[in-house]
């Protein structure tokens, strides 16, 4: 049965585990002995992250000339805490939540989330010209964020049934369904509008379906058709801030203008504050550009750039090798999952943190134009800190219960 | 295990592994646009942000000092305690200035005032700018800001450095004083500049510590006093506010002004202003040897530190409204008519034109017929018969009433000119008057009537038409006590030059002069002159000579002059005449002249002779016109440098 010899395990093997691991889970001592099996190491890597991410924080607050954080931006740091706090509690509360509970609630949190995302588009508050927020009882909500854990959650239990009948790679038409689930969120996320987290749901929706297996033969025309349509998109679909900043972006590109003027002073901004930082970088709070508020956004999405200007290259390779150990983890957690349902559910929640993590830092380092989306773990914001930790969680989960078989038939 | 669910599972591995490898190029790819930003491209990059960060803020420079002869400060700057806020660092400025107020003399409207102005600066985003909450602290204010200044967010206490004027009100007149640049100020001083320099005119005058003179010599030498500004490099954040200084660039330093010094000899000015005792008035000393001006004093006066930092509009409408005109710079640009000290110049006139010997004799019988109509002497009973000595001691008006008529309107009124008469003398002052010499093509030409011979005989005795400043009767005073010589009056010792202001040397016959000085001596030291108490200095020995006036505030009318109203508590104050003399001393060796006009005080001899005697005693006492601090090799070769900035 030994297939794999990559990864040093086998499925076999790890049936052989489940008789017993079952039998624990069954015992009253069934929670403590779970927290026990949790991969400590990944997240103390999440933990280290969220805390370099209060550190920058701690960094762009600081006032160079009084040595002192400035007083008006001395919480930004302690509420990232204090967020991160929570949402580590909620991140081992979904870890050990069974996968039959998440399977159970796939499809109503599906159905819940759409509902709220056509009440922000009827109710919803403004903010930055777009619709994002939405009052639930005093407490201002983003039913985006949602979106990304339901979308994936939906997709992997509906999977979980498809394939579990067909026992086969799917046929084409099964994945049309999973487009359904997948595109009727974004639309609604994308008439807000909010591009970035479009994108992201689309993506990792997209990567889910990649991975349940759509064929090959499907998958390059359509890729080939989407980039094709690129120019259409840019024209009909985009609103005239987006193809401004598409405007900028590839002027950028071509031009390689350092102006710092007009639009695109931002990403100017940015790319003299990582390229300041050297090799090693100025050190922790020396930056140029950083200490002086040169770089707007730097506390939320461009938060990238002090980590890059005050501990340079060798900072920035870290970070993103950090992110790298996280994805490659979280694919071969999806590798010994039993139920399909957990593996996909990896697939879409890491996915999503990937997506995330590769649209920031390539809008930062001027490879993509500048959509709205934050670096996970690190950057400023409440709702998003959220999101990524409870992507985590059911990671976490997948992986406690990849010995469940989860032998569901039907859809609910 | 069926081999279909196989095949899924191998399916899922194979697809794992392909996204796995495209993750690893995307990674691959992300690292290598680090380290192009972060390793190839980093110096640039580096040199960016130091560009960036590092902003060369204006430096204004030190205006320079105003010095006496005798290099007395007049004006200088002065570092004084300020209390600033800087609007983005507070939370509560409302609080603040409550807790400022506990400390310092804060009034309720200055704080809503200050309010306001907070709240624009943070509607302006320029909420890192100071906004300067009091200034001039008193040493006890500045040591308790300065001690709570750290509980209190956003305040700054720091020394600032203020043009002050140590001697006040002894100098208003003359130096003017500085004030924050208006639109106006920027327009007058920008005008004819390249573009590029205009900028940084408007650059500078922003600057808080940055004043322009606005008045008198302070607007007159700004050029010679502003200095050049200078650029200090900063570390600057993206919004503007300087965080820290860097070395500086020698060459970058702001030049400071040059310091000016003025001929008039501090003491002497205050003696003379304390000596008219809350009179109005004038007072012009003028050196005859050089034509130093010593003392130029025109009361009441104003204190120019009270516009400094901007006069608040009720204090200045006080100033304004004041019916003493606190602000009427009398001296030079108060025009009178100089009554019976122009005497002289009618005489010199006459004596030109040789319509009369000096010994000739002209009967008075109190009064003078021409036409059909009469003219009065001073002295209703008649001086009986006057030789021209005897006409300048009694100042006998009949007299001048026929050698005025014998040498005609236009010799007058060309030795009048000789005289300094008619000339706007700037002296690098503001509000000087040139006052008028009438003469028949200025009558034509503004009134559009021709001359009547009348008026020359009003014109004889230093009334009608004829209006002249204190300061031009000192100068006519010093010619005459010069014996003729050229005089140039002058008020900057060492400064900017003054090209309007000519050498006044139209020849003057000398024997003449020595004529007029012998009747100014009578004036003063013989019986029957009209100031005969006045001629002593108290000095034990010299003497000196003068010439009263009295200028007519309104005509006299028939009926007053029957029922022998003339003046005193009979009529209004400010209807009264005003009292003149003129002097100079010692007699025997002329050395100082001056002239004194005492507004409403009536009698010459009385009220302004006194005066006049009181501070030739203090110049002559003080040795005023001994060589000045400032030297004269220094006056002559300096250059005429502008103030233009780099």
């Amino acid at each position: 049965m030994s297939r794999d010899g990559f990864t040093g395990f086998t499925r076999g093997e790890a049936r052989t585990r489940t008789a017993s691991d079952s039998l624990q889970f069954a015992g009253a001592g069934g929670a403590l002995s779970q927290i026990a099996r949790l991969p400590w190491g990944v997240i103390l890597v999440i933990t280290a992250m969220s805390l370099t991410g209060a550190a920058m924080l701690f960094s762009t607050a600081w006032d160079p000339v009084n040595q002192m954080p400035s007083p008006h931006e001395a919480d930004l740091w302690r509420n990232h805490l204090i967020r991160f706090g929570i949402a580590f509690g909620l991140m081992i509360v979904l870890a050990l939540t069974p996968l039959k509970v998440w399977a159970a609630l796939a499809f109503p949190g599906y159905l819940a989330t759409v509902v709220l995302l056509i009440l922000v588009d009827q109710f919803g508050s403004m903010g930055g010209g777009a619709q994002r927020w939405l009052n639930i009882g005093g407490v201002l909500v983003q039913p985006s964020e949602f979106a990304k854990l339901a979308i994936t959650i939906a997709l992997a239990r509906y999977y979980q049934t498809a394939l579990n009948t067909t026992n086969n790679v799917p046929g084409f038409q099964v994945h049309i369904g999973a487009l359904v689930i997948i595109l009727i969120p974004a639309a609604l996320v994308f008439k807000q509008p909010d591009l970035g987290t479009t994108l992201a749901l689309v993506c990792s929706g997209c990567v889910m379906i990649f991975f349940a297996g759509l064929s090959m033969r499907i998958i390059l025309p359509v890729i080939a058709l989407g980039i094709a349509a690129v120019p259409a998109v840019y024209l009909f679909v985009l609103e005239p801030y987006q193809r401004e900043r598409v405007d900028t972006f590839l002027s950028g590109l071509t031009g390689n203008a350092t102006n710092g003027l007009g639009e695109s002073y931002q990403i100017e901004q940015a790319k003299i504050a990582i390229g300041a930082g050297g090799l090693s970088g100025r050190g922790y709070l020396q930056g140029i550009q950083s200490q002086q508020d040169y770089v707007p956004e730097q506390h939320t999405d461009f938060i990238l750039t002090v980590i890059a200007e005050e501990f340079g290259f060798i900072g920035a390779v870290a970070l993103l090798s950090a992110f790298a150990f996280l994805l490659v983890w979280s694919f071969l957690a999806a590798m010994r999952c039993r139920s399909w349902f957990g593996r996909l559910a990896i697939c879409g929640a890491a996915s999503t943190i990937a997506f995330f993590a590769i649209f920031n830092i390539s809008m930062v380092i001027g490879l993509l134009p500048v959509v709205g989306m934050p670096l996970p773990f690190i950057s400023y914001g409440g709702t998003a800190l959220l999101t990524v930790m409870a992507c985590f969680g059911v990671i976490l989960s997948a992986h406690l219960h990849r010995d469940e078989k989860l032998n569901i038939r039907g859809l609910f | 295990m069926s081999r279909k669910n196989k095949n899924a599972d191998e399916m899922f591995d194979r697809r794992m592994f392909l996204a796995a490898g495209a993750g690893g190029l995307v990674w691959a790819g992300l690292v290598a646009r680090f380290f192009q930003l972060q390793f190839l491209d980093a110096e640039r990059y580096q040199g960016l942000a130091e560009a960036n960060h590092v902003k060369l803020v204006m430096a204004p420079p030190e205006r320079g000092q105003i010095l006496d002869r005798f290099g007395r400060p007049l004006a200088s700057q002065r570092q004084a305690g300020r209390v600033s806020v800087i609007p983005e660092q507070m939370k509560n400025p409302a609080d603040v200035l409550n807790r400022i107020s506990d400390l310092i003399s804060l009034p309720e409207a200055r704080r809503e005032r200050l309010l306001e102005d907070i709240r624009n600066a943070r509607r302006r985003n320029a909420a890192f700018l100071p906004v300067i909450v009091a200034q001039e602290l008193t040493f006890e204010e500045f040591s308790r800001m300065q001690v709570h200044a750290v509980e209190m967010e956003g305040v700054d206490v720091q020394m600032a450095s203020t043009r002050s004027y140590p001697r006040g009100r002894d100098f208003g007149h003359v130096l003017g004083y500085v004030a924050r640049a208006s639109g106006e100020d920027l327009d007058r001083l920008t005008t004819g500049l390249a573009p590029e320099d205009q900028r940084i005119y408007q650059e500078m005058f922003r600057h808080p510590d940055m004043r322009t003179g606005r008045q008198g010599m302070e607007r007159f030498a700004e050029d010679w006093l502003r200095g050049r500004p200078g650029r200090r490099r900063v570390v600057a954040n993206a919004h503007g506010r300087p965080l820290w200084e860097l070395t500086q660039d020698p060459k970058q330093a702001a030049v400071p002004g040059k310091d000016l010094y003025i001929t008039i000899d501090a003491e002497l000015q205050r003696i003379a202003i304390d000596r008219f005792e809350g009179e109005s008035g004038a007072a012009v000393v003028i050196d005859i040897e050089n034509g130093d001006v010593l003392a130029m004093v025109s009361t009441p006066a104003f204190d120019p530190n009270g516009f400094v930092n901007g006069i608040s509009g009720s204090d200045y409408a006080l100033l304004r409204d004041d019916p003493r005109s606190p602000l009427y710079p009398r001296a030079h640009g108060g025009v009178y008519p100089p009554g019976s000290t122009f005497k002289m110049v009618v005489a010199t006139a006459a004596l030109e034109a040789g319509v009369i010997k000096p010994e000739d004799h002209i009967r008075c019988p109190g009064h003078y017929r021409f036409g059909n109509r009469t003219w009065h002497c001073w002295k209703r009973p008649g001086h009986g018969a006057m030789n021209m000595h005897n006409a300048i001691k009694q100042s006998c008006d009949v007299y001048f009433y026929e050698i005025a008529r014998r040498a005609g309107v236009e010799k007058i009124a060309e030795v009048s000119r000789k005289f300094g008469f008619g000339h706007t003398w700037v002296l690098g002052m503001t509000g000087a008057r040139g006052g008028l010499v009438p003469d028949p093509a200025w009558k034509q030409k503004a009134r559009g009537e021709p001359w009547f011979e009348g008026e020359t005989l009003n014109f004889g005795i230093g009334q009608g038409q004829l209006g002249t400043t204190p300061l031009q009767l000192a100068l006519m005073t010093a010619r005459i006590a010069a014996t003729g010589a050229p005089i140039r009056p002058r008020m900057i010792g060492l400064g900017p030059n003054d090209e309007d202001d000519a050498l006044l040397d139209e020849p003057l016959d000398p024997a003449i002069m020595e004529r007029m000085k012998a009747g100014m001596f009578g004036v003063t030291s013989e019986g029957g002159g009209t100031a005969y108490r006045s001629g002593d200095l108290g000095l034990g020995g010299p003497r000196l000579a003068g010439k009263t006036g009295t200028a007519q505030v309104r005509r006299i009318t028939t009926a007053e002059r029957a029922t022998g109203v003339r003046g005193g508590d009979a009529i209004a104050r400010e209807l009264r005449d005003h009292a003149l003399f003129v002097a100079y001393a010692p007699a025997d060796n002329p050395k100082y002249a001056i002239s004194v006009i005492v507004e409403h005080g009536e009698g010459g001899s009385r009220t302004a002779a006194p005066v006049a005697r009181d501070i030739l005693a203090a110049a002559i006492r003080m040795n005023s016109g001994r060589a000045p601090s400032f030297s004269r090799r220094a006056d002559n070769t300096a250059t005429p440098e502008t103030g233009d900035p780099a």
